[in-house]
């Protein structure tokens, strides 16, 4: 520490307190060779090194503390900056990034940058690996009493024939899938109040419903149908979706929480209709690379879109789905 | 020194905050970032940074408040909280009977979190190098925040405004400053008469609403308009909602917290809180504007907006002088003190 310099500083007015009392001591404070030294309605002298300084900030009084407890707070933030300067006090970096406006833009841009890399990499990657390492066990139970839910409220019972379930509940067995192993599934047949709908629970099952079934224009449309759950089921897609919209809940009710928890619910909404629309295609490609191994074209696939791109009235402005045109162009291109 | 200090004149000391948005937004910043680059283990050193500044900028007769909690315990608290609150939601997804386990859980180590929180949260916080303290006994920490809260709900919510007052009846009356006891004597019947009030306003307007701009949206489904006149008037409908829901509740904030400050007392010193309504209103509608058109970067300068309009609206009449408080015996051994040394903060807030 430097400390031939200091005796050119006047005396820095400031308020003790002594750690015991609430009593005001008005008082200097000065600093020579390496030790502070108070005067005024107390005098008491301490080294520089037993001190501690608080942050800079240019609109909180800065205090210096004793080891006692005791503290002073100075008002000419100007004049002690300058003893704090040639005492050879230095501001952590931190300190430092938070008082120039061009660390703030950067820390901005920054913040920016690593919100969206995480919500568009970081999030989805380690929801993944999440997704994979909890056992089966614990996913079934996570699907468990969804179905039970729905046949209470949205689905009757079947009207199909047993024998044509059966048919094609062989007819799907029979086809080889991709990858290696495949996942226990069960595919359940109900009647819906909701229209044509096919879709997979964590727990294994794979719902289709009556309405579904009609809508399609042949059978190797209904086993794309089933190939696309069957991509949802072994990518564990919904568990993935669970993990990742909880952490985006989290976060956001982290940044905004504070201000309103009304506004803190809307961007996990938005942000999770991207997620959706990836997990679509993600289950589209898998259908695409099941049916070509069992040798079914793809047009197959192709027209499930096609009778789906029908009953839509218009387009929703912000859709869960990629819209079936689309689709139905990847799937066609990869017929090529 | 005058000590006869019933015949003397109150003085009236003012808070002033001095924080400004612009920089807090620089504090905010950097601390956000390096709490997303660390996964959230910097929001605690973070949150000491934050109230460092808050703290210091607070000024009440010339000198500031401080604030000395400490980043570690504050991290040990945020841990637990996540563990807790991650594993509820868990064992809720996974099975009923294992969720209703965690939720007892939960309900019975809560109460003495809140309570160690507000331990925390006091002693670490001083003004003229006294600390403030918070006594209370965790039975009590059980009866305010767990029994009475289980009865409320048997009672359909009747019993709020009664425990609203034992709360913070339990809460000001167990904080100190030093050695000096602080004492709150609002009425349970105060406090109801705040709630009737609110709920009477709250009731009103939505009558209004329902009548006149609802009335406008059956006129338009029984007219038959076209779909566009229909989803317009239903959405300015639900705007009136919204918007007379964002003023009402600022009168009740606004009523609640004049009520509980101007009977709050430290020793002889009165406080006095002046909050009115169209201010917080005004404060509070445009803090939210200006975050959503900002995406969230304004938060910051809304969140010392607020801040210091509430801080500014208190002051307190001091009889005689704030000299003569004197520091609790024990803390003078050591900043930290025996028994202090197992506290740690459960609160999440950034």
């Amino acid at each position: 520490m430097n400390a031939n310099t200091q005796e050119s500083h006047a005396p820095l007015a400031g308020r003790y307190f002594d750690g015991h009392s609430s009593r005001l001591y008005h008082v200097t404070l000065s600093v020579r060779d390496g030790v502070a030294m108070l005067a005024g309605d107390i005098e008491r002298s301490c080294p520089l090194g037993e001190l501690h300084v608080s942050e800079r900030s240019s609109h909180a009084v800065r205090k210096v503390s004793f080891p006692d407890g005791a503290y002073l707070e100075i008002a000419d933030q100007a004049a002690f900056n300058n003893v704090l300067h040639d005492t050879g006090h230095r501001d952590g970096w931190v300190v430092r990034l938070q008082q120039s406006w061009r660390g703030a833009l950067l820390a901005t841009v920054a913040t920016v940058l690593a919100l969206w890399l995480s919500y568009q990499y970081l999030l989805p990657l380690v929801a993944k690996g999440l997704a994979y390492a909890i056992p089966q066990s614990v996913e079934r139970q996570l699907g468990q009493g969804v179905l039970d839910f729905l046949d209470g409220h949205v689905f009757e019972a079947s009207k199909l024939a047993g024998t044509r379930q059966q048919a094609l509940r062989n007819q799907f067995a029979r086809l080889a899938t991709p990858g290696d192993s495949t996942l226990e599934h069960r595919i359940v047949f109900r009647k819906s109040k909701i229209g044509p709908n096919a879709f997979a629970l964590p727990s294994g099952d794979i719902v289709l419903t009556d309405e579904m079934v009609e809508l399609m224009p042949d059978d190797d449309a209904i086993m794309g149908v089933l190939a696309h759950e069957l991509g949802h089921l072994q990518q564990r897609h919904l568990t993935r979706r669970i993990i990742q919209t909880s952490a985006v809940g989290a976060g956001a009710a982290l940044l905004f929480g504070d201000v309103s928890t009304v506004v803190a619910t809307v961007p996990p909404l938005l942000l999770d209709l991207k997620y959706s629309r990836d997990v679509e295609r993600d289950a589209d490609d898998y259908a695409i690379a099941m049916l070509r191994q069992n040798g079914i074209a793809l047009e197959h696939l192709a027209q499930v879109f096609v009778a789906l791109g029908k009953l839509d009235q218009g387009t929703p402005y912000l859709s869960s789905h990629p819209a079936s045109t689309e689709r139905i162009a990847r799937i066609r291109a990869a017929q090529r | 020194m005058d000590f006869d200090t019933n015949n003397t004149m109150p003085k009236r000391e003012a808070i002033t905050f001095s924080a400004t948005g612009s920089e807090y937004f620089r504090i905010w910043i950097v601390n956000l970032l390096l709490s997303i680059v660390t996964l959230g283990i910097y929001s605690a050193w973070a949150k000491v940074r934050r109230n460092r500044y808050f703290y210091s900028s607070t000024h009440l007769a010339g000198s500031s408040f401080e604030y000395h909690g400490n980043a570690v315990a504050i991290l040990k608290g945020r841990i637990a909280a996540v563990v807790l609150i991650g594993g509820y939601n868990i064992a809720l997804r996974v099975s009923p009977i294992v969720g209703l386990l965690m939720f007892v859980l939960l309900a019975a180590i809560l109460p003495w979190l809140v309570w160690k929180s507000l331990q925390f949260k006091l002693y670490n916080t001083s003004y003229r190098g006294i600390r403030f303290g918070f006594g209370g006994s965790a039975k009590e920490a059980y009866k305010y925040f767990l029994w009475l809260p289980i009865l409320n709900t048997f009672t359909l919510g009747l019993m709020t405004p009664f425990l609203h007052q034992r709360l913070k009846r339990f809460q000001h009356t167990q904080s100190r400053f030093g050695t000096s006891q602080f004492s709150f004597d609002a009425t349970v019947g105060s406090f109801y008469k705040t709630y009737l009030l609110f709920f009477a306003l709250l009731l009103g307007g939505l009558l209004v609403l329902i009548f006149v701009v609802f009335g406008s949206v059956f006129a338009s489904f029984a007219a038959h308009a076209n779909d566009a006149t229909k989803v317009g008037s239903l959405m300015f409908a639900i705007g009136a909602l919204y918007l007379w829901a964002f003023t009402v509740l600022p009168l009740f904030l606004t009523m609640i917290q004049n009520l509980i400050w101007n009977h709050t007392r430290l020793q002889q010193h009165q406080f006095q809180s002046q909050l009115t309504w169209g201010r917080t209103t005004f404060i509070m509608l445009t803090n939210l504007l200006g975050v959503v058109v900002t995406l969230g970067l304004f938060a910051p300068f809304a969140h010392v907006r607020w801040l210091k309009y509430r801080l500014e609206a208190t002051s307190m009449l001091v009889h005689g002088s704030l000299d003569e408080f004197v520091a609790a015996t024990g803390q003078q051994v050591s900043a930290t003190g025996e028994g202090m040394a197992d506290l740690l903060d459960f609160d999440l807030s950034m």
